[in-house]
């Protein structure tokens, strides 16, 4: 308890030494502007922050489900298929190592400025995240585990069901935590390059009008909605996976 | 043998690119064939080259500046659980802020410089190493604290001889994962206006839909993050020689 | 045939074990791993629901014996293993011999009772019949009020009684436990070798026990087989006719201590020869 205190006097500190600094020296809003001026352009600029907000959530949410999904099932199929494995995991290591960044024009050329090539982005780093978590905690079982099962006469998908993915949930869930602020962040890049909405397109916009305290509300969004995100899914993982 | 466990798979991926455009006959709009891409490279070798150069050069400061903070703070976090209860949170809320939108600020506040771009890779860098170090020094048997305590061993005699060593194959970790974020750090920093970088070059060929050179940036991109990659690798061989596993 | 064979014909041994048929027979079981020799031609017979306990110096190819009586591992072509007098075919065991690791295994996201009935489930028993069976013996183990607890709640004499009710709850006549004791304290150690006695006495198992220690092989066996240096082979087998039930104080006893000095001298001799063979 008296931990979490002191988090939260940490935080207050830093909200309110950001404040006094800011007028105590006039730093004018371009360089940094207050805490207090930031929360009132969010509720200012709220008419158009919202929508921008709701699209961002669903490309990042939507491209999520379908990346996690995806990076399971891939995973699975291949911890039962150990040559295919060697030879695909350090080609999907090698296309892994190249920053998201750098595929998000591809996307935008291939599907437009829409919302798709958002989901695709998210579900493309999404799923590279945990396909390579879940994988390796799928072949990172304990042998004598492997060995105690086999010696009671259980196959192959009854050593998945009962040992391997159970064991496996763990690194799951902690690719599934990591990827939910990913998802934000590259649903936020995708759109900076290229869309008609979203919180990325609304800091790009900001950013051509000089209107840097709607660049600042528009980061206050996304975090907020990132740290919801991220606390859900860390909600879930505490639930799913009680014995850790 | 390392360098043919790299070779290998690079040469399954070209021959599946090639292979793959020529057998699906891949409209060039999607996958130009890799030849085109490298010959494109090749015509224009020293743009390229300085490219590369750069964004590396961006990306390793930032890296290097954030690596030693990283270390550092973990190291007073470890021996200060009172401050780290009170600023760690902070630096967890940070991660969740989506950085990349900082880049526009952080452009800002340094102008157009190396210092604006490594201000991203730091900022990114940091974290993953501040809270590997301290978890792998709080993870230590207490046993072997009270050994070397035993033996007369003071803070810092523990710190170098036992706490840092330990923690030494998580920071390894981080620094991994961490030179991939540098690097994307770096990379977006240079949408920010600025003409030269491999983020630079990606940029230009989106806005005139030139996919070969849009896969020639890519292809570039790589190889800076190859280029990070072994840094991080050779210097983690060096160190972590004990390690069985490596 | 080897010198060791000579030494063990298994129709000489009659302890005060049910000198039943034969349960499971090795008949020049050899192993190799590449270059290692680990076992040379081992030749055993274990009577119908005897007790038997193996004892060797380390690295003498002890566990690669029991992965092979637990099915695990293939022995060299040449050598087999018959259970009820069949020679079985390679996977063959797999699934018939309840077989207990050293380690517990025990599975954290499984209460007791689940990880109880785990092998019954693989083996395709329907959990709610296995959970009734299992809630019945959690009293014998020891284990009554903790049925709904998960492992990481329980101390290690504990969680050894759940691994070893799970082997018992998997229903099969020849039971091999892997040092299951090795890790408790000498004196939760002395206990659990003592209701191991009783459990074994009601439950009438074939058993073979790997250990370390040489109270240990004594106290609980009909016969113990003492294993030498690698590459393994049987050097000793030695008839243990104490009387049973047998009592804490019993490995005080001359007669306990005349077998454990007869044993200690051929163990000797065998640990001398790993020794050695380091210091070369």
């Amino acid at each position: 308890m008296t931990a979490a205190l002191r988090g939260l006097a940490g935080g207050l500190i830093l909200l309110l030494g950001w404040e006094a600094a800011v007028r105590l020296f006039a730093i004018p809003p371009w360089i940094l502007p207050a805490p207090s001026g930031i929360l009132a352009t969010t509720w200012t600029a709220r008419a158009g922050l919202l929508p921008a907000a709701g699209m961002t959530l669903a490309e990042a949410t939507g491209g999520y489900a379908i990346g996690a999904v995806l990076g399971i099932l891939l995973a699975i199929l291949l911890s039962q298929a150990a040559m295919l494995r060697r030879v695909l995991l350090p080609v999907v290591v090698i296309i892994n190592s190249v920053p998201v960044a750098a595929y998000a024009p591809l996307a935008l050329l291939w599907f437009g400025t829409g919302a798709t090539s958002k989901v695709i982005m998210v579900a493309f780093i999404v799923g590279f995240t945990v396909f390579l978590n879940a994988l390796d905690g799928l072949t990172r079982v304990d042998p004598a585990g492997i060995a105690l099962l086999r010696s009671f006469g259980a196959g192959r998908l009854s050593i998945l069901w009962r040992l391997r993915l159970p064991s496996a949930l763990p690194a799951i869930a902690v690719g599934l935590r990591v990827s939910t602020v990913r998802a934000m962040i590259v649903a936020i890049v995708t759109e900076m390059l290229g869309s008609q909405l979203g919180l990325g397109w609304t800091i790009f916009e900001a950013v051509l009008q000089i209107d840097f305290l709607r660049v600042w509300a528009a980061i206050l969004v996304a975090s907020v909605m990132s740290l919801a995100f991220f606390g859900a899914i860390t909600l879930l993982e505490r639930r799913v996976v009680f014995w850790k | 043998m390392k360098a043919l466990a790299l070779l290998a798979p690079l040469a399954l991926i070209a021959a599946a690119w090639e292979g793959s455009v020529a057998l699906f006959a891949i409209s060039p709009f999607y996958l130009p064939p890799l030849r085109d891409v490298l010959g494109a490279i090749g015509a224009n070798w020293q743009a390229y080259q300085a490219a590369f150069l750069i964004t590396l050069l961006e990306a390793v400061v930032g890296f290097v500046a954030g690596g030693l903070v990283g270390v550092g703070s973990g190291i007073v976090f470890a021996h200060a659980p009172r401050l780290k209860q009170m600023v760690l949170p902070i630096f967890i809320v940070s991660q969740t802020v989506p950085v990349i939108a900082f880049g526009a600020i952080i452009v800002l506040w340094f102008g157009n410089t190396l210092a604006a771009k490594a201000a991203i890779a730091f900022y990114l860098t940091f974290f993953p190493v501040t809270v590997n170090t301290l978890a792998g020094m709080e993870a230590v048997d207490p046993r072997q604290i009270a050994l070397l305590r035993s033996f007369g061993a003071g803070r810092r005699a523990l710190l170098w001889k036992l706490l840092l060593p330990s923690a030494l194959p998580r920071i390894f970790t981080a620094l991994r994962l961490s030179a991939g974020l540098a690097l994307a750090g770096a990379i977006v920093g240079e949408w920010f206006g600025a003409v030269q970088g491999v983020g630079a070059l990606l940029l230009a060929a989106m806005f005139n839909e030139q996919i070969i050179a849009l896969w020639a940036a890519i292809i570039l991109a790589a190889a800076v993050g190859g280029a990070l990659f072994a840094l991080v690798a050779v210097i983690e061989a060096r160190l972590l020689f004990w390690r069985e596993e490596l | 045939m080897t010198e060791a064979a000579g030494l063990l014909d298994p129709h000489l041994t009659v302890g005060t074990a049910p000198a039943g048929r034969e349960k499971l027979g090795l008949r020049g079981v050899s192993r190799h791993f590449g270059a290692v020799h680990a076992l040379d031609r081992i030749d055993a017979s274990i009577p119908e629901g005897a007790f038997v306990t193996l004892i060797g110096p380390s690295g003498c190819g002890k566990s690669t014996l029991f992965n092979i009586l637990a099915g695990l591992l293939e022995p060299d072509p040449g050598g087999s293993v018959a259970l009820d007098g069949m020679v079985v075919p390679p996977g063959g065991l797999l699934g018939r011999v309840a077989f207990m690791p050293q380690r517990d295994l025990l599975l954290p996201w499984r209460s007791v009772l689940d990880n109880a009935i785990l092998a019954a489930e693989v083996q395709g028993q329907p959990k709610k019949e296995a959970r009734a069976l299992a809630r019945e013996m959690a009293r014998d183990f020891g284990l009554a009020g903790f049925e709904d607890h998960f492992p990481q709640q329980l101390s290690g004499g504990m969680r050894q009684r759940v691994a070893l009710m799970r082997t018992f709850l998997f229903d099969r006549d020849v039971m091999l436990l892997d040092e299951p004791f090795g890790a408790l304290d000498a004196l939760t150690r002395s206990l659990m070798q003592r209701w191991l006695l009783d459990i074994w006495s009601r439950y009438r198992r074939t058993i073979v026990f790997i250990t370390h220690d040489i109270d240990e092989a004594i106290f609980l066996a009909d016969r113990v087989l003492v294993m030498g240096a690698r590459p393994g082979r049987i050097r000793m087998d030695r008839a243990i006719d104490l009387p049973r039930p047998r009592a804490a104080a019993l490995i005080t006893a001359p007669e306990f201590t005349a077998i454990k000095r007869e044993l200690l001298e051929v163990l000797e001799e065998e640990s001398l020869k790993t020794f050695q063979a380091g210091q070369r």
